[in-house]
């Protein structure tokens, strides 16, 4: 077994940064030993002078318009199992440390060929999701989170090089148990490797049990299982902005985070999305909602960003966004296709039929089919467009291409219907007579008709309630 | 003084014949009406607007046979906002694949002209046929370049009205019924005299004998 390790050392800044694309100072503070001091600060408050450890008003002295945020340890957990999500398109194996995530890989390697494959695609969408990272590779998990949090970067994969590469680390990096960590200081040893040098009978016998199942686990000769984690079945995640964003377009920051959350789910999942729910949240009115509809499951975030933005130039809020939330409740089984030559016609088709649906409404983009009913009313029928129809034998040659959404009742003169004065009909006329079981029954006579302007029209005459009708045109 | 023959510099390019118009035969797309082909000077413009100009959405019949050759290609006909239904069944009698119909239905004036600018420029669609409200001249330039960009021929069917308003459009016919079919008249041919006539015979041949044949 191999596990990668991922530890997200600012985590409590960033669950509270990444709805942004520039913030200014900010201070994540923590109530510690009785006094309320800064535990994160970001670039442009470290620019101030302002250093983890600080009491809150020695901070507040240095920058007046230093914002301050109390650190949200739910929504840390939160933002770790939206992680969680996203990373099991890696790993089907994942469990959790504080501010870590720990994957099985080994299992999952050859899939993609070898570590540093996995890891690029990795680091690179992490930082689209806007969490930096510190990664470690070893053969046990607890090493794993440990060497990733002490010595980032450090792959081990064979069992031999593990004590060589914990060696150095500090005791105390093992455990934040207090008994333990008591232990180890009155051990007087500071370093993994000087522990590990002592005859081990020795060391049972002077620390008790404790730390020496500490190191086996570390080093793999104690089993150590880990509860493992559950994808969950719904993607629900929500970016808290930090303050309020009034225009539309700056919403495509965070949105585009959720997406790629959105769309490392779905990979993990083996799905992709065709119904996005949206909802933007307002400090003093009920939140809106949206939906973002896709003709086909997707899960590529430009793509969906593409549509995303027809949808959201043209949308009214009533007030200034707080925060906004995606929902995905449901996707379907997604193939991934190969971008071939063929297959690009195919792609912008889609991505016209999803443009126009977005910004018109999907009820206005309508595809044609015919039906196998001899009325004209009933031989044809709007469905989505590009709908594979099954052909029927071509039957409306004397028929015109245009046909009025209802016959218009034709005035009559002396038996003879009038349109800009009398018509001349042509030849023998068709009959249709159908509809009889099922309550829309017509027995009809239709003819091609001249008008004395030239126009040539399809008319009918209503055989059983007498009457004329224009139901068509040919020009 | 140097003699240079005019079979040379025709040779090379360097003069231009009036008579013969600027769009070459593979920026043309044959309308399969034989007579109209011949005062078209080959065919509809490819990548461009064509106006056809009547007193109540005439004109559909003329470009059914494209309609037809273009339908059996993988890319959409675009229909915005026509005036009626396209009526499916005599479609596929004129050898229409209705399947590659995309309709755009119910939608204002202003949505007509967005929606057909994107279809002209997405280059998902072979034709995009239109029927705009009203159209100021700067928003048929718009039409023009996205027909231009996506290689793509947009027709618009617009009133008899605007025959004296200015177009970017390559070609501008008016169209009226008449006894034999429909009476075309060019108005303004690029690279070309309008003035050109000719009469249709649409409901002689195609809708008694089928679907027409297509070259």
């Amino acid at each position: 077994m191999l596990w990668l390790a991922l530890y997200f050392p600012h985590l409590p800044l960033e669950v509270i940064t990444r709805g942004r694309q520039q913030a200014g100072a900010l201070a994540i503070i923590e109530k510690l030993g009785g006094r309320e001091q800064v535990s994160r600060c970001n670039s442009a408050a470290q620019a101030y002078g302002i250093r983890p450890g600080l009491a809150l008003p020695a901070a507040l002295a240095l920058c007046t318009g230093l914002s301050v945020q109390r650190r949200d340890r739910a929504r840390e957990q939160q933002a770790l199992h939206g992680l969680a999500a996203w990373a099991y398109q890696f790993s089907a194996r994942i469990s959790f440390e504080p501010s870590l995530l720990l994957l099985e890989v080994g299992a999952s390697l050859r899939l993609f060929g070898g570590l540093p494959t996995l890891l690029a695609p990795l680091q690179r969408e992490l930082e689209q999701l806007g969490y930096s990272v510190r990664h470690a590779v070893a053969p046990t998990p607890m090493a794993a989170g440990v060497l990733a949090r002490n010595r980032p970067d450090c792959q081990v994969v064979m069992q031999d090089g593990l004590c060589e590469a914990v060696a150095p680390l500090p005791l105390a990096c093992l455990t934040r148990a207090r008994d333990v960590r008591n232990l180890i200081r009155h051990i007087g040893m500071d370093s993994i490797g000087d522990v590990l040098a002592l005859p081990r009978a020795e060391l049972a016998r002077r620390t008790g049990p404790q730390l020496l199942n500490l190191l086996d686990r570390l080093l793999g000769r104690l089993p150590d299982p880990r509860p493992e984690w559950q994808p969950p079945r719904h993607f629900s995640q929500t970016i808290e902005l930090l303050g309020e964003i009034a225009q539309t377009m700056a919403l495509m920051f965070p949105a585009r985070r959720l997406m790629v959350a959105l769309c490392g789910f779905l990979r993990g999942q083996g799905g992709g999305a065709q119904r996005l729910q949206w909802t933007l949240r307002h400090r003093d009115h009920p939140p809106t909602r949206f939906g973002q509809g896709l003709l086909d499951p997707s899960r590529d975030p430009d793509h969906m960003l593409e549509v995303l933005r027809e949808r959201i130039e043209r949308l009214q809020f009533p007030a200034p966004v707080v925060a906004i939330d995606l929902r995905v409740d449901d996707w379907q089984a997604f193939e991934e296709r190969s971008l071939t030559l063929f297959e690009r016609p195919a792609q912008a088709d889609q991505a016209l039929l999803e443009r126009l649906s977005n910004r018109l409404g999907e009820q206005r983009i309508r595809g044609l089919r015919c039906l196998a009913d001899h009325r004209p009313e009933c031989a044809w029928q709007f469905c989505q467009p590009g709908e594979s129809v099954v052909p029927l034998s071509p039957r409306g040659v004397s028929q015109p291409p245009w046909l009025l959404p209802q016959p218009r009742p034709l005035r009559e003169c002396q038996g003879a219907p009038q349109y800009g004065g009398a018509l001349r009909l042509e030849n023998l006329p068709e009959r249709i007579e159908a509809g009889w079981w099922d309550g829309f029954d017509i027995t009809r006579d239709y003819f091609v008709a001249h008008s004395p302007a030239g126009e040539r029209l399809w008319v009918f005459r209503d055989r059983r309630a007498g009457g004329w009708y224009l139901h068509g045109l040919f020009m | 003084m140097q003699v240079v023959s005019l079979d040379e510099l025709k040779r090379h390019g360097a003069l231009w014949q009036g008579r013969r118009g600027l769009l070459t035969a593979d920026r043309l797309l044959s309308s399969g009406w034989t007579v109209l082909d011949d005062v078209l000077g080959g065919g509809w413009p490819r990548a461009s607007l064509a106006e056809v100009l009547s007193d109540a959405h005439q004109g559909l019949p003329l470009i059914l046979p494209l309609l037809a050759r273009l339908s059996a290609g993988p890319r959409w006909l675009a229909w915005v906002a026509p005036p009626y239904v396209p009526y499916a069944p005599a479609l596929v009698a004129r050898g229409v694949r209705v399947e590659r119909l995309l309709l755009v239905r119910d939608v204002s004036a202003g949505q007509r002209l967005w929606a057909a600018e994107q279809a002209l420029k997405s280059g998902a669609c072979s034709a995009v046929l239109v029927w705009p409200e009203q159209v100021q001249a700067a928003q048929l330039r718009r039409l023009q370049l996205a027909a231009e960009q996506g290689d793509c021929p947009g027709i618009l069917f617009r009133s008899l009205r605007t025959v004296r308003q200015g177009s970017p459009a390559a070609l501008r016919l008016r169209v009226r019924p008449s006894p034999a079919g429909l009476a075309v008249e060019v108005l303004k041919r690029r690279g070309a005299w309008g003035g050109a006539t000719c009469i249709v015979p649409v409901g002689r041949d195609e809708d008694r004998g089928g679907p027409a044949l297509v070259p």
